[in-house]
């Protein structure tokens, strides 16, 4: 197939699929973000049994595979009474996969500011809040730049695992699949999806590199 | 769960008085009790939908099932060890090709590099599983997983090389320069050799995204430690047991590969590059 027929026959497919991974991206990422705080939140607070749970969750959630998480959304939890629709399964796993590495970017973020910083904040007599809220959350924030800027690629990179359920409409991953399995397209179809998620992922890039370089403490 | 984390943690709280360190015990008792009544829920839940069944549990008593299980397991360590080695092997040639100063080398390296970084292993696994079969070429299901792997691990792996590399400090290529070493010379005899000493600690914490990225080798039926687990799953009728214990054994084997990469980057004192490497799949 040439790249006109290919377009001709899936391109309004592939602009619906580039959404799609577009949308549970950025979907995905500001949830995890969100949650991320909250967990690292967990991990920092004085109480013992909260920082065990955040490091658990942070355990679990960074070494398990993906596709083993999705597939006990998609087929484990209905047995158990939590039946999912397929797309929400996908946006369950990814959310919990990134949450977990978004918070050991800002745990690392918390960690790069030394302890010696937090000490002299408290000599100057900073209380508990202006602690965190002048010393500690920009700080980490400005550090955290460039890892959650990896973050939001490798989001996107995870949406993939849509692949391995029927999503309506399809993502980039799974598009590829469907294509070659209805026709011998050779490999363009491969191409553009591959282009679509590599362009993005260069574009991302850049915008986090730029950003982290107004933003970044030099030490 | 590192140790400088527990410092910095701990760093943040000024000593706590008496009255702090009653609410800290009764905060403490109240996240016990929800931690308990979470888990309680969850067992609950378990047990409501009968998934407690012994027959569901008791076939991981037998030899037969860890034998099987073991034979997976060890196809996925077969792959993961194969990909391993041949993304070292790409990941240095990248990175080379990337820093050899030579224009051409260093555009299409760099272009490389970025595609195999953004695009998602299972994309590359559908390439070799969908796409190479059309052109006649027949490959078995170890490779289309082993090869695709490989590659997607490659651009990040010249990513942590090309970090090692910069690691090492200029003066020694300045050094090397003045005594008339050529530049071939200075890369293979005196950075790499470093280079690579530092990125050891790297390098384990990456098999972690590749032992990842090998489940997905149900998709060409290769048997790897999941392939083997759904056989198991129609062979028992046992789909929440076998999944959840799969589940536990990846967590187990990519968490002691994460411990094992941390201690040895303390014991070397070598930092882990992970600016590249936040990959979650």
């Amino acid at each position: 197939m040439s790249i006109a027929e290919v377009l001709e026959q899936y391109g309004d497919k592939y602009l619906a699929a580039i959404l799609t991974t577009w949308q549970m991206t950025a979907i995905g990422f500001s949830v995890a973000f969100v949650l991320a705080i909250l967990i690292t939140i967990l991990r920092v607070s004085p109480i013992k049994p909260l920082r065990l749970v955040g490091d658990l969750y942070v355990q679990i959630f960074r070494n398990i595979p993906g596709v083993s998480l999705l597939i006990i959304c998609v087929y484990a939890l209905p047995n158990l009474g939590l039946l999912l629709e397929y797309k929400t399964c996908v946006m369950v796993a990814v959310i919990l996969l990134a949450s977990a590495f978004g918070s050991e970017n800002f745990m690392s973020g918390i960690n790069t500011i030394g302890v010696g910083q937090i000490e002299a904040a408290r000599s100057i007599g900073l209380n508990f809040g202006q602690i965190i809220r002048l010393v500690v959350v920009p700080q980490a924030l400005r550090s955290a730049v460039l890892p959650m800027t990896n973050l939001l690629i490798a989001t996107m990179l995870t949406t993939a695992i849509g692949s391995q359920v029927p999503l309506n409409p399809q993502e980039l991953t799974g598009l590829v699949s469907y294509i070659n399995t209805r026709s011998v397209a050779g490999i363009l179809p491969f191409f553009i999806s591959a282009f679509c998620y590599a362009g993005t992922a260069v574009v991302l890039g850049f915008i986090g590199n730029a950003i982290d370089k107004k933003v970044r403490i030099l030490r | 769960m590192s140790a400088h984390v527990t410092s910095m943690r701990d760093a943040l709280y000024e000593a706590p008085g008496p009255k702090t360190r009653r609410l800290t015990i009764i905060l403490t008792s109240i996240s016990l009790l929800l931690v308990a009544i979470g888990i309680g829920l969850v067992v609950w839940q378990f047990y409501q939908t009968g998934q407690l069944d012994a027959k569901y549990w008791e076939f991981f008593l037998k030899p037969s099932t860890w034998r099987f299980l073991g034979e997976g397991f060890l196809g996925t360590v077969k792959v993961a060890l194969t990909s391993g080695a041949i993304a070292l092997v790409l990941g240095v040639l990248l990175m080379l090709g990337r820093t050899s100063g030579i224009r051409p080398l260093e555009v299409v390296s760099r272009v490389i590099i970025d595609f195999f970084r953004g695009v998602p292993s299972l994309l590359l696994i559908y390439f070799f599983f969908l796409v190479i079969p059309q052109y006649g070429i027949k490959m078995s299901s170890f490779w289309m997983i082993a090869l695709p792997v490989a590659f997607a691990a490659s651009g990040v792996l010249a990513e942590v090389f090309r970090a090692g590399v910069n690691a090492v400090p200029k003066g020694q290529t300045e050094a090397a320069l003045s005594i008339g070493l050529t530049k071939g010379k200075i890369m293979f005899k005196i950075i790499l050799p470093q280079a690579l000493r530092i990125v050891i600690p790297s390098l384990i914490s990456q098999l972690v995204v590749v032992v990842k990225d090998t489940t997905v080798a149900y998709v060409v039926s290769y048997p790897d430690l999941l392939q083997n687990a759904r056989v198991l799953i129609t062979k028992y009728d046992a789909l929440v047991s076998v999944y959840f214990v799969i589940a536990i054994i990846y967590i187990l084997v990519n968490y002691a590969i994460n411990e094992l990469s941390i201690s040895v980057s303390r014991r070397m004192g070598q930092p882990i590059i992970s600016r590249t490497s936040e990959n979650p799949l």
